[in-house]
């Protein structure tokens, strides 16, 4: 600015007043780079983010993912497929069983396997549970750390809530490790469905009471509206999936697009916002919330009986009985535990509608019964490197609910 | 039902402890007007009412804070300190140790201090903040002036003719610990969290005092004894707050008295948001920030940091007090209290009278208190732009039309009638405005992302196929047309 109106000499006799570039006072101000992170409360996870500020105003940021790197694509070359599922536990810590899942699904495909039925409407069940636990972490986060404690508080109660569910099901709270190869290891326990509607009921309860501090609150909505902001052309551009894309209008769900599992037979919605920004990606994880209540209900109400788990020796563990008592069940139980399933060689790409969006394994198999080669391509990964396009020129106060709605989980960004 | 009997009893001992506060603070008063000099109960007033009332409300709030926010997000709150005393083994007296333990654990941490920063500054800063909280609690009084011995003894510490000038000047002095303590510590977090409280403090102290213009013209007087104003008796009507607008004849008073709350609504509302944002609490919260810049007291550690929690809470309770000076009449009774000044018993004993009327006062303070807490738990963060605009854009012209309004209305009607009758009119469209529900503003925010049932639909006539992408995608051509 200086540079381009430079005032000329000043002449006194016959410039009496200050020349225009005189009035015009530049404050010398100083670019100020903060660090935000690795340890910050508002870095979900750990990610450093270098910011650049001029005043309040963000010139610059530069998010720097690798904190929680753990070398989950090395350390799946090394173990056999059935030991790959504990490491994508830890991928999307919040909705650990649609990892899980989507892992499954993904080395089901490249063997060309069919699940039971019942298998299939248990993955949709533990989705849609772990789903609404990732939801309910994401907006009460971006409720605290805009001040309001109470809603996060009243959305822990919940996920608290289906914790206790989850724990049932699974045997654990976060780190799940459900599901098998060619289905499930384990049945829904007795009486759960009816302790699972009762849940959802108490849940909605607090879903409401949470909303009710929120959706209408003056301060939240000045707040989240219109910051934040990423148009659909942009959003497409950088990967965007799941409900950051949805919020920006574009209405792709791989539940309806491409639907796997039994999704195709439950009656739900597809929540579309249109502005893209904070406030319809809050409002978009609101009603999905809902709408995954409606699944998992009309789910819990249809599911069939049957087995949970291929009948195939090759793939799922025989039954206890057989190892004990007959020698051919032994041999697969051992051939099974030390080498591993045989998936044939090949690869795959497979993806499911995680919580946050597309959840895509990139599978190669060589046929020696450890994966060859594991990648997933994490829904968070190209939210986070579309931080810089969102945010920059804008507030940092804006930083703090825009990275809340979009939900990057360091876990699997940083695989 | 043990539970409401509990919450019976505690009530109940807090009441008989105020009140008990409030006669000795009287009796002691008496005492050493009567033994030492006359005006030597102002220096009692000090002990009594700074050290003993704000010092002991604010230092329980830091517990009843905690409770309360507690019991508003569906959790129990702190319960696990336990005292291990014969008779209080295993009881957790409802947290109440947690206090003595923050004590200790702020006492005994380790005080760093930054190699980069300004030690004296530094140490400054906290002192700073600190002490003028405590200063501005001088002016307001606590209890009537009463006899006791035969002696005068006025319930407030300091009554200088610039009254709620003191307020105003001893209010704004509080930012300099803040900005100091922002400053010092050589922490950009630190200096990014003073430069909001000092533009916030600016902001918000015009509209401070622009709201308490109005109450000034009304009661033609900066004065807390003035404004707070004597009860009438038989001969005289009363004066300030202490009057009525209207009231029943006989003996029994009953009427609208002339509080600040009723003459003046608007006033109080720009009053008590911007006091708010004076004591840096939620939702004008954004010097400590905690989720975004941790705030200006990011590098204090141990008992500084803990001057700078402490001199917040006592901005809440002197806050409380002043507002309840200027809005909620005082120490005043807000029905009865010229039959009860006038019995035969509290003109003979008038430390009772007094007694009665400053514990009156302090559950005022508590009232506004539990307001105060209240907002700061249900409100999310301002942004920093946002609070400005609110501050100059909303509170500031808002302040300047009350001033205009009020003036006028003065001088229309000195019996301040005009002005009640349009202060509970401004009341009753407050009370309209806020229980109507209405819809979530900007339409299209809403209508869009309920949506859906076409997509619904299409999809269900779509059939079960696997791909039923066509028909799917029919469904969703208007949802995308944004």
């Amino acid at each position: 600015m200086a540079d381009t109106l430079k005032p000329e000499a000043p002449n006194p006799d016959t410039d009496a007043y200050a020349h225009e570039s005189e009035l015009d006072a530049h404050l010398q101000t100083k670019r100020m780079v903060i660090n935000m992170g690795p340890s910050h409360p508002a870095t979900h996870g750990t990610v450093r983010l270098k910011v650049e500020l001029e005043g309040e105003t963000i010139v610059k940021i530069d998010p720097e993912i690798g904190f929680l790197h753990r070398g989950f694509q090395k350390s799946c070359e090394n173990v056999t497929w059935t030991q790959c599922l504990p490491y994508t536990d830890r991928l999307n810590y919040l909705s650990a069983m649609m990892n899980n899942f989507g892992f499954l699904n993904a080395v089901e495909k490249l063997i060309g396997l069919e699940i039971p039925e019942r298998a299939q409407y248990i993955r949709v069940i533990g989705s849609e549970l772990h789903r609404l636990t990732d939801h309910l972490t994401c907006v009460g986060a971006t409720g605290l750390e805009m001040g309001g404690f109470a809603p996060f508080l009243l959305a822990m109660e919940f996920r608290e809530l289906l914790h206790d569910r989850t724990a049932e099901l699974t045997g654990a709270r976060l780190t799940t490790s459900f599901g098998r190869v060619g289905g499930s290891n384990r049945d829904l326990p007795e009486g759960w469905i009816p302790r699972v509607h009762k849940t959802l009921d108490q849940g909605l309860a607090l879903l409401d009471e949470m909303e009710g501090l929120l959706t209408n609150n003056r301060i939240f909505v000045d707040r989240t509206k219109g910051t934040g902001v990423i148009s659909a052309e942009d959003a497409i551009e950088f990967g965007y999936t799941g409900p950051a894309l949805r919020a920006c209008g574009v209405d792709y769900d791989i539940r309806k697009t491409k639907p796997y599992w039994v999704y195709d037979r439950f009656d739900f919605d597809i929540p579309v916002g249109e502005h893209g920004d904070n406030y319809d990606r809050y409002l978009v994880r609101l009603e999905e919330m809902r709408q995954s209540i409606r699944i998992l209900r009309q789910a819990m109400d249809t599911i069939p009986a049957g087995p949970i788990i291929v009948d195939d020796w090759r793939i799922a563990l025989p039954p206890k009985p057989e190892v004990y008592g007959t020698i051919e069940g032994v041999m697969s139980h051992f051939k099974l535990v030390m080498e591993g399933i045989q998936v044939p060689a090949g690869e795959v790409y497979d993806a499911t509608e995680a919580s946050n969006g597309e959840l895509g394994w990139y599978l190669v198999s060589d046929g020696r019964g450890r994966p060859y080669k594991v990648h997933v391509r994490a829904p968070g990964f190209p939210v986070l490197a579309a931080v810089p396009h969102i945010i920059e020129g804008k507030m940092l106060a804006d930083l703090i609910p825009t990275f809340d709605t979009i939900n990057m989980i360091g876990g699997e960004v940083e695989q | 039902m043990s539970r409401v009997l509990t919450i019976l009893v505690a009530m109940f001992t807090i009441v008989f402890l105020m009140a008990g506060g409030m006669a000795s603070a009287y009796l002691v008063g008496g005492l050493v007007e009567e033994h030492w000099f006359t005006g030597a109960s102002r220096l009692t007033n000090v002990l009594f009412l700074v050290l003993i009332f704000v010092m002991v409300i604010a230092t329980l709030l830091t517990m009843a804070e905690r409770k309360w926010s507690a019991f508003i997000q569906d959790r129990m709150g702190p319960n696990r300190a336990r005292i291990a005393l014969p008779g209080l083994k295993n009881r957790s007296l409802g947290g109440l140790p947690h206090i003595l333990t923050d004590v200790l654990k702020m006492l005994t941490k380790e005080d760093l201090i930054p190699a980069a920063a300004n030690r004296f500054m530094f140490n400054l800063g906290p002192i700073l903040a600190f002490a003028p909280t405590f200063a501005l609690f001088a002016v307001v009084p606590a209890g009537p002036s009463v006899q006791v011995f035969g002696r005068n003894v006025d319930m407030v510490v300091a009554t200088p003719d610039f009254g709620a000038l003191y307020v105003l000047a001893i209010a704004s002095l509080a930012v300099y610990g803040t900005a100091l303590a922002g400053w010092a510590s050589n922490n950009k977090f630190g200096l990014l969290g003073g430069v909001r409280a000092t533009s916030q403090m600016i902001a918000y102290e015009v509209a401070l005092g622009l709201s308490l213009v109005g109450i000034f013209l009304t009661f033609s007087s900066v004065q807390f004894p003035a404004i707070i104003g004597d009860i009438g008796n038989a001969l005289t009507g009363g004066t300030g707050q202490g009057r009525y607008l209207w009231r029943t004849d006989g003996a029994f008073d009953l009427g609208l008295p002339a509080w600040g709350i009723f003459i003046q609504p608007l006033g109080f509302l720009l009053f008590f948001a911007a006091s708010f944002a004076e004591t840096k609490r939620a939702p004008f919260d954004l010097p400590e920030g905690e989720s975004e810049i941790i705030g200006y007291f990011v590098e204090y550690s141990g008992m500084k940091f803990g001057l700078f929690m402490i001199s917040e809470f006592v901005e809440v309770v002197v806050l409380a007090g002043v507002t309840t000076a200027f809005f909620f009449g005082g120490y005043h009774l807000p029905f009865g209290n010229e039959w009860l000044a006038n019995l035969p018993i509290m003109q003979e004993h008038g430390w009772l009278l007094g007694t009665i009327l400053g514990t009156v006062f302090w559950l005022k303070v508590l009232f506004l208190i539990w307001v105060q807490l209240l907002i700061r738990w249900t409100f999310p963060r301002f942004r920093y732009d946002q609070i400005q605009s609110l501050g100059w854009k909303i509170l500031l012209p808002l302040g300047l039309a009350n001033v205009f309004v009020t003036g006028a209305l003065v001088l229309w009607d000195p019996s301040l009638r005009a002005l009640a009758v349009l202060g509970i009119a401004e009341i009753g469209i407050l009370v309209v405005l806020t229980t109507t529900t209405k819809v979530p503003a900007g339409g299209a925010h809403g209508a869009h992302v309920g949506h859906g049932h076409d997509h619904g639909h299409a999809h269900a006539h779509g059939g079960h196929g696997a791909h039923d992408l066509p028909a799917h995608a029919h469904g969703v051509a208007p949802a995308s047309t944004h």
